[in-house]
């Protein structure tokens, strides 16, 4: 727990630079606001609607497809810190792994033939 | 720990960040000065001698701008926005070892913010929490280039993860370690008493990888999408006023430096230098502060190296369409990086076989 004090330490001055910025600015800068200055920025044209629009769901598809993918990378590392240590019993954990990443590969061709990936 | 510890670990920690901070103005001037070279052009010139004052005259012309609250927007999320990706790209430089130790009083002092056994999980976790920030802003923005700009700069950013992630993950393969500190310490000595005992020279792949994929985190040419002035004004940041504006600037300056760091220490032997060990430059230089000095200016040197590629290539190769760099992540990268697995593991394996 100790090794993590002196993140603590950053995580405070981090906090106090974010805070100066967000003050000084707000002390240094003079504030005249007009409607025209508040609205909306859309090339100077008189904004058409709201921007709370519907995205794409390629979008969406993508963080499914990170979730997935990213979760499955995390099994990677406690397997590759004791992977070293294990050489000697044998290819036992090599091969364990190797299934894993045949599964894992599996799944990315899926993606690629149903073209998950098609933004537009 | 006593009062000491706790005095020397509060300044060490504020110097480590202040100097890190330092490469904001400092990035400014090599930027805007590196372009001004690769056009042709004399680049900023006026504020003081060759220019140099340029940033400060850049942050005092900042701060002293109105400050501008769009009516339309989600105020607490739009003012959190910034702070959200100053705070991960500040918080992920307590894992980069700057070099071995430094001694006061006749007690070691490690230079590095925290030596995190899990150093790069430290790093992955805590430096894709700034995601977030780019979305609340571009959300709560209520602009159409806005929102686009934070979904693309999101699935950008999610998408080179996962490459930045497996080719980490070769790398702990390799060294047998999550700290980066154990890492650096690894790359000591020479291979086949010929080359350096670097990363780059053992994990080619996964070092093209990582590089590939820290443009892509950091938003940077060629990968700039979130960005793009041509289709989307300023994407995320559209609506902010001048210094929000700097502290996303700020805020990708030091991701930049962080992932430079990253490599670094990855790949590049941290605080070695080539061919020399540690124990025979502590015999020349007789004192562990020097050598501490030497090694923190090696660190620093190589990460200026890199702090200049970035700008070397945004400056020369074009901007990549978003469909392109999607495809780039996953169907080159992420196979790659699998590839790079396993190869890593045969190769290990075989090692250990003979």
């Amino acid at each position: 727990m100790e090794a993590f004090l002196p993140v603590g330490i950053l995580f405070i001055l981090a906090i106090i630079i974010s805070a100066g910025l967000f003050t000084v600015k707000r002390l240094l800068g003079p504030r005249n606001p007009v409607p025209a200055k508040l609205a909306v920025y859309e090339c100077g044209v008189t904004p058409e609607s709201s921007a709370r629009i519907p995205f794409q769901t390629g979008f969406y598809l993508i963080a499914v497809l990170f979730l997935l993918f990213d979760v499955e990378a995390a099994f990677f590392f406690p397997w590759a810190l004791v992977y070293k240590e294990s050489l000697a019993e044998g290819p036992a954990l090599l091969i364990a792994m190797l299934i894993y990443m045949a599964l894992l590969v599996l799944g990315l061709v899926y993606i690629f033939r149903k073209d998950c990936l098609k933004l537009n | 720990m006593d009062l000491t510890d706790l005095i020397i670990t509060v300044v060490k920690t504020a110097v480590i960040y202040i100097g890190m901070i330092q490469v904001v103005p400092l990035m400014l001037i090599v930027e805007r000065r590196g372009a001004a070279l690769i056009q042709d052009r004399p680049g900023p010139n006026r504020v003081g001698p060759f220019g140099l004052f340029q940033p400060i005259a850049d942050v005092i012309k900042m701060m002293m701008k109105e400050v501008i609250i769009p009516s339309q927007v989600n105020k607490a999320l739009y003012l959190l926005g910034p702070s959200l990706v100053l705070l991960p790209a500040s918080l992920v430089i307590a894992a980069l070892p700057f070099g071995d130790f430094f001694s006061v009083f006749n007690k070691p002092y490690l230079l590095q913010v925290a030596n995190i056994d899990v150093g790069i999980l430290y790093v992955l976790a805590i430096g894709s929490l700034g995601i977030y920030g780019i979305l609340f802003g571009g959300w709560a923005s209520n602009n159409k280039f806005s929102l686009m700009g934070a979904m693309r700069a999101t699935s950008q950013i999610i998408s080179y993860e996962i490459p930045l992630g497996l080719a980490a993950c070769s790398a702990v393969l390799w060294y047998g370690s999550f700290s980066l500190r154990e890492m650096v310490v690894t790359q000591e000595g020479t291979l086949w008493g010929v080359i350096p005992n670097w990363g780059v020279f053992c994990q080619p792949l996964g070092f093209l990888l990582f590089f590939i994929a820290a443009f892509a985190e950091t938003n940077r040419l060629p990968f700039d999408l979130p960005e793009t002035e041509a289709e989307l004004v300023a994407g995320f940041h559209t609506e902010y006023g001048p210094m929000d504006f700097g502290t996303f600037f700020m805020a990708e300056y030091m991701n930049m430096a962080t992932m430079s760091g990253l490599m670094v220490a990855m790949y590049f032997g941290g605080w070695h230098l080539p061919w020399i060990a540690d124990a025979t430059l502590l015999q020349w230089l007789g004192s562990r502060n020097i050598l501490a000095i030497l090694q923190v200016v090696t660190v620093v040197t190589k990460m200026a190296f890199f702090m200049v590629v970035y700008v070397w290539v945004r400056w020369t190769i074009p901007r990549f369409r978003f469909d392109q760099l999607m495809r780039l992540a996953w169907k080159n990268l992420i196979p790659l990086g699998l590839f790079n697995i396993v190869l890593t593991a045969v190769i290990l394996y075989l090692k250990g076989a003979a």
